[in-house]
C-alpha cells in the first residue's frame, strides 16, 4: 500500500466541511419516479475523541478530500432508479451493499464501480460495506437510505402514522484498538471493548466544555441529530445501529410511537419511552410527536431534554467522561 | 486537538473557568452544575415525598460478600448518609395528582438528582444535571401524574455510576380507581409484585461519586457483572423465597407483575410456563394486550403483566441477563410464583 497522508479531523473549522452536517432530511413528493445519480468516494482519516485519542475511520464521502462518517444519507421514492458510483481512493477492497436491494461486489483499491437499482418498498435501509464483516462497516463505511412511499411526503410506509419532518440517526460503538487493527490491515484479535459511542459519528458535549454547542463536534447541537420542533411537529426518526451492541434508546419529555423494527412495520403501534435497538444493522423507526410534555405542572410547551441510550456505559468516553457519550438534545422551541 | 489539561472544571452552571478542588485526572468533579433554585410555578401539592441520600448502604449476597450501595432515604435529611433501603423507597401516587418530590443533598460532599423515568415534566423538573442542575441543598421537583402505570426514579448525576450503585426506586401511578386496577378501563388484580431486575459489577462499587467526570479512565464503559438481583435481593438463591420478591397466591387470584429492567443489560424473563398478558409498557396501555410466556427487555423498559394461573403449582421465574454484543446469557436470577 502506498504510503499516504491520513486526513485528520477534529478541529472546528476543518471538520465543519467534513463531517456530515445536512440537518433534516428534506423531501418533496413527486408524481413520477426519477433517476437519482450519486457518487461516493471511499476515504479515510482520523477523528479526535474528547479524551484526546485519535481514532481511525473510513467513510463513503462526498469528495476525495473529505471524510463523511456516516455517509450523507440518500432519500428516494418508490419506483426511483438509483445510479450509485463508488470511487475507492484507498488501497483496500470495499463494497456498497443495501441488503435485499443491491450488492456491488468487490471494488478493488483504486477502482470504481457504478451500481444501478430500482427501489420498490418504502422504508428505512442501511447502505454499508459488507466485506471483511463486520470490520469495514464498523470502521465508518455506512449510511442511511430512505425510500418514501410513492407520492407521499409524510408517511414511513403507505398508511403509516404521519410526520412533518424526518431524521436519520446512525449509531455506532467504537473500539479504537479494533480501528487501529483495521487501519494496518489486520483482523482485530482482542475482545470487542467499545470506548466511544456515536450518533451520526459524534458524541455529546456539555456546558463548560470548549466544544459545547459546536455543531461539528457536539451531537447535542449537530443539526442532523438535534431534534428541533414546536408542539405538533411530529418527527420521524430512522434509527440504524451499525454497531455490535444491543442498546436501549430513551426519550425524555415525550413517548414515541414505535412504527417499525428491523424494517418491519409493527402490527400495533406502541407508545414507548424506552426501546430495544437491535445490534448488527438493527433498526427502529419511531415518531417523536412533539406534544407538550404531559407531566409538566404548570404546563409548558418549550424546553430542552435529552435523548440518550440507557445502557449507561454508552454515556461515557474513554472509560469516564459521563455525559460525553451517545446522546442528543430534543429542543421544544 | 483537545487536551485533558484544557478541561474547564465546572462547579457552577455556565461558569466556565471556575475551578474546583482537585486536578483534571481523577481528582474533583467536572461538568457538574450545582444549584437549588425555587421551583417555578410552585403550588400546594396533592402529595409529597421527601428524599435524602445515603452513600454507605450494603447488600448481602448469597456468597457471603457484601456490596456497597447508594440510594435515597425516606423522609429527607440523610445528610450524613446513614444507610437506607435498597431499592430506594417507592413513590406511589394517583393519576391526576400534583406531586412534590423534595430532594435534599449535601452539595459539599456529593451531588445528585432525581429523574422520574418515564414521567415527562418541564426541563427544570426532569432531573438531568447538564440540562438543569445537580441538586445542592433542597430542590422540589413538581410534576403531575398524567398517566397511570409503572415507572421508576433514579439519580441522573454521573448516571452510569449512580444508577449502577442502586440509586433508584419504583414509581407507581395508580388510576383514580386506586390500587387493584392497573389503569382506567384496564384489568383488576388481587396480588401485586414489583420486580426491578438489576445486575451489579462489584468492581464499580468502590468508586467515588464523581469518578471519571474529569476524564479519567475508570472503566465505566465496561460492565462485567458478577451479581444478578431482583428488587434488591440476590437472584442466585435468596430471591426464590424472599417474601419481598417471591409471590404466593391462590389460583382464583389475579397477579400483576410490574417488571422493571433496572440494569443496563438486556434481559429475558421467563415465567416458568405461566401465560402472561402484557397490558402496558412504559406507562402506556397497549392497543391490544399480548399473551406471551417470556419477555425480552432492555435497560429501563417496564412491562405490566397480568397472570391468571390455570393450575396450582410452583412456577420458577428466571431472568436471564444478556451480553450486549453476543446476547449470550451471562447471569441469571430466579424467583417463584407459588399458586395454591
Amino acid at each position: 500500500m502506498k504510503r499516504r497522508e491520513f486526513l485528520k479531523f477534529g478541529t472546528a473549522g476543518v471538520a465543519s466541511s467534513m463531517l456530515g452536517s445536512l440537518g433534516l432530511l428534506t423531501w418533496v413528493p413527486r408524481a413520477h419516479a426519477i433517476t437519482i445519480n450519486k457518487t461516493y468516494y471511499i476515504t479515510d482519516g482520523f477523528v479526535a475523541q474528547v479524551d484526546g485519542q485519535d481514532v481511525y475511520f473510513r467513510g463513503f464521502s462526498n469528495s476525495s478530500g473529505t471524510l463523511n462518517m456516516p455517509a450523507e444519507p440518500i432519500i428516494a421514492q418508490q419506483g426511483d432508479t438509483l445510479n450509485i458510483t463508488i470511487i475507492n481512493t484507498l488501497g483496500t477492497t470495499h463494497s456498497f451493499v443495501i441488503d435485499g436491494i443491491v450488492d456491488s461486489g468487490s471494488i478493488a483499491g483504486g477502482a470504481s464501480k457504478t451500481v444501478s437499482f430500482t427501489v420498490n418498498n418504502a422504508g428505512s435501509y442501511l447502505f454499508y460495506d459488507k466485506l471483511n464483516a463486520p470490520y469495514n462497516r464498523l470502521s465508518g463505511l455506512h449510511g442511511g437510505f430512505a425510500v418514501m412511499p410513492s407520492g407521499s411526503s409524510n408517511e414511513l410506509y403507505s398508511g403509516s402514522a404521519t410526520f412533518v419532518q424526518q431524521y436519520f440517526w446512525v449509531t455506532n460503538d467504537v473500539d479504537p484498538v479494533w480501528h487501529e487493527a483495521i487501519r494496518v490491515g489486520n483482523t482485530p484479535s482482542t475482545p470487542f471493548t467499545p470506548r466511544y459511542f456515536t450518533i451520526n459519528g459524534r458524541n455529546m458535549r456539555v456546558p463548560g466544555h470548549p466544544e459545547y454547542t459546536n455543531t461539528d463536534r457536539d451531537s447535542g447541537y449537530a443539526t442532523d441529530t438535534r431534534l428541533v420542533g414546536s408542539v405538533g411537529d411530529r418527527t420521524l426518526i430512522r434509527i440504524q445501529n451499525v454497531g455490535l451492541c444491543r442498546h436501549s434508546v430513551h426519550f425524555h419529555a415525550n413517548h414515541v410511537e414505535w412504527l417499525a423494527v428491523n424494517g418491519s412495520p409493527r402490527p400495533q403501534v406502541w407508545k414507548k419511552d424506552t426501546l430495544n435497538l437491535p445490534n448488527n444493522k438493527g433498526s427502529l423507526d419511531v415518531i417523536y410527536p412533539f406534544e407538550a410534555p404531559p407531566d409538566a405542572w404548570p404546563p409548558v410547551s418549550t424546553g430542552h431534554f435529552p435523548m440518550h441510550f440507557h445502557d449507561e456505559m454508552t454515556q461515557t468516553a474513554g472509560g469516564g467522561f459521563y455525559q460525553f457519550g451517545l446522546a442528543t438534545t430534543i429542543e421544544f422551541k | 486537538m483537545f487536551k485533558l489539561k484544557e478541561l474547564v472544571q465546572m462547579r457552577n452552571r455556565g461558569g466556565g473557568g471556575t475551578t474546583s478542588s482537585g486536578g483534571g485526572m481523577g481528582g474533583g468533579a467536572c461538568y457538574t452544575y450545582p444549584d437549588a433554585p425555587a421551583t417555578i410555578g410552585r403550588v400546594t401539592p396533592d402529595v409529597s415525598f421527601n428524599r435524602g441520600i445515603y452513600m454507605n448502604g450494603s447488600v448481602q449476597m448469597d456468597d457471603g460478600n457484601s456490596v456497597r450501595v447508594w440510594g435515597f432515604t425516606d423522609g429527607g435529611g440523610g445528610m450524613g448518609g446513614m444507610g437506607g433501603q435498597f431499592p430506594s423507597p417507592a413513590i406511589r401516587v394517583t393519576e391526576g395528582q400534583i406531586v412534590h418530590t423534595n430532594l435534599t443533598v449535601n452539595g459539599m460532599m456529593w451531588l445528585h438528582t432525581i429523574h422520574h423515568h418515564g414521567i415527562e415534566p418541564s426541563t427544570e423538573n426532569d432531573g438531568v444535571g447538564h440540562y438543569s442542575f445537580d441538586v445542592d441543598g433542597t430542590y422540589t421537583y413538581q410534576w403531575k401524574a398524567a398517566h397511570a402505570g409503572t415507572y421508576f426514579y433514579h439519580c441522573h448525576t454521573n448516571t452510569v455510576l449512580h444508577a449502577e450503585m442502586g440509586m433508584y426506586g419504583a414509581l407507581i401511578i395508580d388510576p383514580p380507581e386506586g390500587a387493584g386496577t392497573l389503569f382506567s378501563g384496564g384489568p383488576d388484580y388481587d396480588v401485586e409484585a414489583i420486580w426491578a431486575c438489576d445486575e451489579f459489577d462489584s468492581s464499580w462499587h468502590n468508586l467515588p461519586w464523581d469518578a471519571g467526570t474529569c476524564g479519567a479512565d475508570v472503566g465505566l464503559n465496561k460492565l462485567d457483572p458478577d451479581y444478578f438481583l431482583i428488587t434488591g435481593v440476590d437472584g442466585a438463591q435468596s430471591a426464590a423465597t424472599n417474601p419481598a420478591v417471591a409471590v404466593t397466591m391462590s389460583q382464583q387470584q389475579t397477579l400483576l407483575v410490574r417488571y422493571i429492567n433496572a440494569g443496563y443489560l438486556a434481559q429475558r424473563i421467563d415465567f416458568g410456563g405461566l401465560e402472561v398478558e402484557i397490558h402496558m409498557s412504559d406507562g402506556r396501555a397497549l392497543p391490544q394486550p399480548e399473551t406471551v410466556t417470556e419477555i425480552q427487555s432492555v435497560s429501563a423498559e417496564r412491562y405490566d403483566c397480568i397472570i391468571k394461573p390455570q393450575n396450582t403449582g410452583v412456577y420458577t421465574v428466571t431472568i436471564e441477563y444478556l451480553d450486549w454484543v453476543t446476547d449470550e446469557v451471562i447471569g441469571t436470577a430466579q424467583t417463584r410464583i407459588t399458586v395454591t
